[in-house]
């Protein structure tokens, strides 16, 4: 009598074509060694369905923590052969507020907060010539909106005390480029100053006032950038 | 790459669909650079995904494997879409993660014994008297390939297609594998 | 198929040269935290990578199924720099990342995704998508196809010889398109020139803007669009007539033939030149010659 042992697993399992399985079964009935070994492997099975999840003995949360640039209490400088050099930014949290605050204060149409927490945010929706859009910025813009600025400057100072810990020639050119913004920024807002209804000036100081946070979070995703 | 089935678990989980509500608002602020809320998800997830990591390699890398994983996965959080649930797609990082340490941690272990005997020369009861842990310890003696394939099969829930995809094998020496395990496994439910 | 595993302790070894056989479909991961990165292709079907390296330097090449990685780890001391000069297969895509990394890839038609802080990116070939990014390093993209995504803050934007919708973004550099067929184009600086010397198709959308530098716009002969011109404190002038269907202060569009196309050109604080293809003058608003960040390691 030939054994269907090498086969038990792919019965169990249903991979079986439905004439082997029916002669497997009826081989089963009369083999109790097989029959056991079928059990057996059931139990195998059932056992591993069952296993439980260890968490690690020491809590390894301080090394990840280390190893993105983010703030972990009490850490203690770990792994010196893993520590690298990093471009490292502590801000992040404060971007995400300052993009959700300035979409909220654009109307529901700006709104495209991506669920899956995806970077493009798209602030620049209507350069198109939609009125609608075009009213919904006069109204963001033109009031001054001390909530952004505020945030801005939170970020600012973040980059400011992180400054240790970074890589001067790029915090150079972030810095260079912020002030190349910031000076496009108040030229268009005393532009806008004067002709307020203008859409182009309008729409053109939100797309800066986007390059200002784009660049923002490109810093910070230097801190999530590559191994 | 986040398609959502082959990476749940067939297993239990009542709480499944809470915890992935929490996930989600956890990984979007995650991606925004919130590292308090990648801690609640490292806690959330890290006993999984270091369980993972022991039976799929073992136990003396699992720490620093785990920490590659959960730092990876902070770099790629721009590219999670939200539209699996955290956890598979955390656990499907983890296993490339896994599959790609395999073979720079090779040389360093001493399972390169391909046969069921290697199994055999074990005491069936550890210090631990906890029969879950001699059946995990027997887990992470068998060979390394069928080791692999019980892991992604039996506790994790992959199918073989899958299975042979991610090992770069044919389903068939994945199904083989299988039982391989099974067949060397069954021996440490009864001693 | 052979993966091989080439995990070399570097002793006195200064230099890696590993070959291994790939699978069609595989991806190459390289990252380098400074030095370069070269990627050529050519014609077998393994991936040869060397690299110069100083002898504390780990090369970990990983051969997985669908991915071969390479990495440099350090075993003393601070990272130090490596330059790889890798091997590919043409139909290989490619994932390269990098600090203080110049990055060039020549020849290959997969996709190409290459990031650095530092360093000059410069491909030339891909299909699909291509993204290259740095904060500072100008972009140069030639002979790619697809979906083509450019961006960086510090520097310039070159692209020539391309088919395909192309995003390119910088801060503080000039953006300059020559000889690109494409549908969609979004070209945006802050401080310096936008030029596109390309088709314009009909139904296509083009979008040219800056706020400090003058815009260039190639408008071959027969074109249909309609277009928007912006300025606030610039001027505005096209090498052709153009019949202006509405004004409003500093904004006015015309149009031309059917009017199928969406262009839009914008500079706050430039000037706005239309002319005929082949005829652009450079777009360029400053200097890029001025070296203020010369403390590169």
């Amino acid at each position: 009598m030939t054994h269907w042992t090498d086969r038990l697993s792919d019965y169990l399992d249903g991979a079986l074509s439905s004439a082997d399985r029916l002669d497997c079964a009826r081989h089963l009935e009369s083999c109790a060694e097989c029959a056991a070994t079928l059990d057996e492997l059931r139990r195998v099975v059932a056992r591993a369905q069952v296993l439980e999840n260890r968490a690690p003995r020491a809590d390894l949360w301080a090394g990840i923590a280390s190893r993105i640039g983010v703030s972990s209490p009490g850490i203690t400088s770990l792994g010196a052969e893993r520590a690298r050099r990093r471009v490292a930014f502590t801000l992040p949290q404060l971007a995400a507020a300052s993009i959700v605050l300035v979409l909220l204060s654009a109307g529901g149409a700006w709104l495209a907060l991506s669920r899956g927490g995806n970077h493009e945010i798209p602030l620049t929706v209507s350069r198109r010539t939609d009125d609608t859009a075009a009213a919904a910025t006069v109204s963001w813009v033109s009031r001054a909106d001390p909530k952004y600025d505020a945030r801005v400057a939170e970020l600012q100072k973040a980059l400011d005390e992180g400054r240790g810990r970074l890589d001067t020639a790029t915090v150079r050119v972030i810095e260079k480029n912020l002030q190349i913004i910031d000076a496009a920024i108040g030229q268009a807002r005393r532009a806008l100053a004067a002709d307020p209804a203008n859409q182009y000036l309008n729409v053109h100081l939100a797309d800066t006032m986007r390059r200002k946070l784009d660049l923002l979070r490109t810093a910070s995703a230097l801190v999530n950038a590559r191994t | 790459m986040n398609t959502s089935a082959p990476g749940e678990p067939i297993l239990r989980n009542h709480q499944a669909q809470a915890r992935a509500d929490a996930d989600a608002v956890d990984a979007e602020l995650a991606a925004t650079g919130d590292g308090r809320a990648f801690e609640r998800l490292y806690r959330s997830h890290a006993a999984r995904i270091h369980s993972l990591v022991r039976r799929m390699i073992d136990a003396d890398v699992a720490d620093d494997v785990t920490q590659d994983i959960f730092v990876r996965a902070w770099e790629k959080l721009a590219t999670f879409r939200g539209d699996a649930a955290f956890g598979t797609w955390l656990h499907r990082l983890a296993i490339n993660v896994v599959l790609a340490k395999r073979q720079t941690v090779a040389t360093e272990r001493k399972r390169r014994d391909d046969s069921a005997d290697a199994l055999d020369g074990l005491p069936s009861r550890r210090t631990t008297p906890e029969l879950g842990l001699d059946f995990e310890d027997a887990i992470e003696r068998l060979p390394e390939g069928a080791r692999q394939v019980f892991v992604l099969h039996d506790i994790e829930g992959y199918r073989h297609e899958e299975i042979a995809r991610l090992l770069g094998v044919v389903p068939g020496t994945s199904k083989s594998q299988l039982h391989h395990a099974r067949m060397a496994l069954r021996k440490h439910l009864e001693r | 198929m052979l993966l091989t595993l080439a995990a070399l302790a570097a002793l006195a070894l200064p230099q890696t040269d590993t070959t291994i056989a790939v699978r069609p479909g595989s991806r190459l991961d390289v990252n380098n935290f400074g030095g370069s990165i070269t990627v050529k292709a050519w014609n077998q079907s393994t991936v040869r990578v060397q690299a110069d390296h100083s002898s504390h330097d780990e090369i970990e090449i990983a051969a997985g199924p669908t991915v071969v990685s390479v990495r440099s780890s350090s075993r003393r001391g601070g990272p130090h720099t490596v330059d790889y000069t890798i091997s590919v297969p043409a139909w290989m895509s490619l994932t390269l990342s990098g600090i203080y990394t110049d990055i060039t890839v020549e020849g290959v038609t997969g996709e190409v995704t290459a990031e650095s802080v530092q360093g000059e990116i410069i491909c030339r070939g891909g299909s699909g998508n291509v993204s290259l990014k740095s904060v500072e390093g100008a972009l140069t993209l030639e002979k790619a196809r697809g979906r083509i995504e450019l961006n960086t803050v510090n520097d310039n934007i070159t692209v020539t010889d391309v088919v395909g919708d192309v995003t390119a973004e910088s801060v503080d550099g000039d953006i300059e398109l020559t000889n690109v067929e494409s549908s969609n184009i979004d070209l945006t600086t802050v401080d310096g020139g936008v030029t596109y010397d390309g088709t314009i198709k009909d139904g296509g959308h083009y979008s040219l803007s800056t706020h400090d530098g003058d815009v260039e716009l190639g408008v071959p002969p027969g074109t249909n669009a309609t277009v928007s011109v912006s300025t606030f404190d610039g001027d505005f002038e096209a090498d052709f007539p153009v019949s202006v269907t509405n004004t409003t202060k500093r904004r006015f569009t015309f149009t031309l033939g059917s009017g199928s196309a969406r262009v839009e050109v914008e500079s706050f604080d430039g000037d706005i030149h239309l002319r005929r293809p082949g005829q652009l003058g450079p777009g360029k608003h400053r200097d890029k010659n001025h070296n203020d960040n010369e403390d590169n390691q």
